[in-house]
């Protein structure tokens, strides 16, 4: 059963919503996906989870939150 | 991955910190220059100390630090991607170093060849870093109102240089073009047109991240940026020797100002809603900014409007003060306490690799020592501000201004010398890892 981890870094200062998401990547199951809720695109965060080997897709709620879908590549 | 937002084409981090630690350097010649001159400076905008004051504040220390913030910035941020970033690095940063050593000692000393030599270097340099920044956020695949904001900032930019060309060549040359007009079109045009528009499209992106505010509202930030493209397009056609109606320049410099009060006025209500009520030296240096900024625009209307206030001969010294030492220098300091952190951070974390902790962005520099330069930077603001009241004021107000630069060098020092012993500390526990492994 795929499940999914959520960490919602709307009320968070930066770089602290990235901090737990590669904490959280740590110790993510393979096949198991991560997803992260912002008030923005984290363009730095792309970088660091190709160096990584993990994948990402992402798309922005009416709201305007950004969801990013995160799993091993 | 998605095109044109790869972390690996940023530059390296010594490209934003050669020109961070270098701005503040200027802001300690300004102090200087003010002690040398005194009251003098206070004169007119137009003496030969005026001028060179003016140009360590706005190339020597906005400029520089700006320029090094975008190059960082633009990649990152905004998934542009610069043409050979340590090319043009090198480039603008001995552009705006030696172009403004050129640009100053030619306005001290009154030699034509300073300024025979500064043009072409300045004009090159600067504007190829302009051309090439505004090719870069043309051609990026990111969209929205920040993108819009830098783009005719960077137009702005080109203006303001073409312009400033125009008139140190006037002095190198001796040729004979309308210098005031120009002069007030090229002023406007440098502080609105890029400096403003490159703040205000910034804000928008990192005053809700940073200071957790709601986000500038749409209206606002659909609409400023080409408003006041067309106002100070408008306002300057009016300095063109043409028939006009009388009162036609007053009126767009009113509307203009007008317009541009909304984006501090939105940013002190914003600030006022933020989620976490944590008060932090980057939220101040803002929040004193954004009341400078009203307070200047309040006095561009009272000059438009009133002849004793036009008459004022400490007029341009107070706009001069409030927009460069009450605005920009604030914010410019307000954000290197965010960005170099933050990049420190960004940086570590490509030595790292997953399950090695990577310092904590507030071990980079200690918030009291911003805290520190937060009140004596506003030391210098307000004992400048009092010199066009009280001339000796100067004096203080000089010495305070070095200090605060003093103490914004030797923070952005231990920030740097912190990256260099938090990549040393990792580089050896990672090596010690995969000996054991």
């Amino acid at each position: 059963m795929v499940g999914e981890r959520i960490i919602d870094g709307r009320g968070m200062v930066p770089p602290e919503p990235m901090e737990l998401t590669l904490a959280a990547l740590d110790t993510l199951p393979d096949g198991e996906e991560l997803l992260l809720l912002l008030y923005c695109e984290p363009r730095p965060l792309y970088g660091l989870l190709a160096q990584n080997g993990y994948a990402h897709h992402s798309h922005t709620r009416p709201d305007g939150t950004v969801e990013v879908h995160i799993k091993k590549a | 991955m998605q095109p044109g937002l790869s972390f690996e084409q940023a530059p390296p981090i010594s490209v934003p910190f050669r020109f961070f630690l270098t701005a503040p350097v200027f802001g300690i010649a300004a102090g200087l220059l003010l002690l040398w001159q005194g009251p003098e400076a206070l004169i007119s905008r137009w003496t030969s100390t005026a001028l060179a004051l003016t140009h360590l504040l706005a190339v020597g220390f906005m400029l520089q630090a700006m320029c090094g913030a975008l190059l960082q910035m633009l990649p990152v941020a905004a998934g542009a991607n610069i043409w050979q970033p340590r090319r043009v690095t090198h480039l603008t940063h001995a552009g705006l170093t030696i172009g403004t050593l050129l640009l100053v000692a030619g306005f001290l000393d009154g030699q034509p060849l300073l300024f025979q030599i500064a043009v072409p270097f300045m004009t090159v340099s600067l504007g190829a870093f302009a051309l090439i920044v505004l090719i870069a956020l043309f051609r990026t695949p990111a969209q929205g109102p920040t993108i819009i904001a830098l783009r005719i900032a960077v137009f702005g930019l080109i203006v303001t240089i073409s312009l400033g060309a125009t008139l140190a060549a006037t002095f190198g040359w001796q040729l004979a073009l309308p210098l005031i007009e120009l002069t007030h079109v090229h002023a406007a045009w440098g502080l609105g047109g890029w400096g403003l528009l490159l703040l205000a499209g910034v804000a928008y992106l990192v005053v809700p991240m940073f200071q957790l505010t709601p986000p500038y509202p749409v209206w606002l930030t659909r609409s400023f940026s080409v408003a006041l493209f067309f106002l100070l397009t408008a306002w300057s056609i009016t300095w063109l020797p043409l028939e006009r109606p009388a009162g036609v320049q007053a009126a767009l410099a009113c509307a203009a100002a007008l317009l541009v009060v909304i984006f501090p006025a939105v940013t002190l209500r914003l600030q006022g809603q933020r989620r976490r009520k944590i008060t932090e030296p980057t939220l101040l240096f803002w929040r004193v900014a954004m009341i400078c900024f009203i307070a200047a625009v309040l006095v561009v209307i009272a000059q438009q409007l009133i002849a004793a206030v036009d008459a004022y001969d400490g007029l341009p010294f107070l706009l001069g003060a409030l927009l460069m030492v009450g605005v920009f220098m604030p914010v410019i300091s307000g954000m290197l306490y965010k960005i170099v952190p933050f990049l420190n951070w960004l940086h570590l974390q490509r030595i790292g690799k997953p399950g090695l902790v990577v310092p904590n962005m507030r071990q980079m520099i200690a918030e009291p020592r911003m805290m520190m330069q937060f009140r004596l930077h506003l030391a210098a603001l307000v004992l400048l501000l009092g010199a066009t009241l009280w001339t000796p004021l100067v004096y203080p107000g000089g010495l305070a201004l070095i200090a605060s630069c003093v103490w914004l060098e030797w923070n952005l020092i231990v920030g740097a010398r912190n990256f260099a012993r938090f990549s040393r500390e990792l580089e050896t526990r990672l090596a010690a890892e995969q000996a054991a492994a």
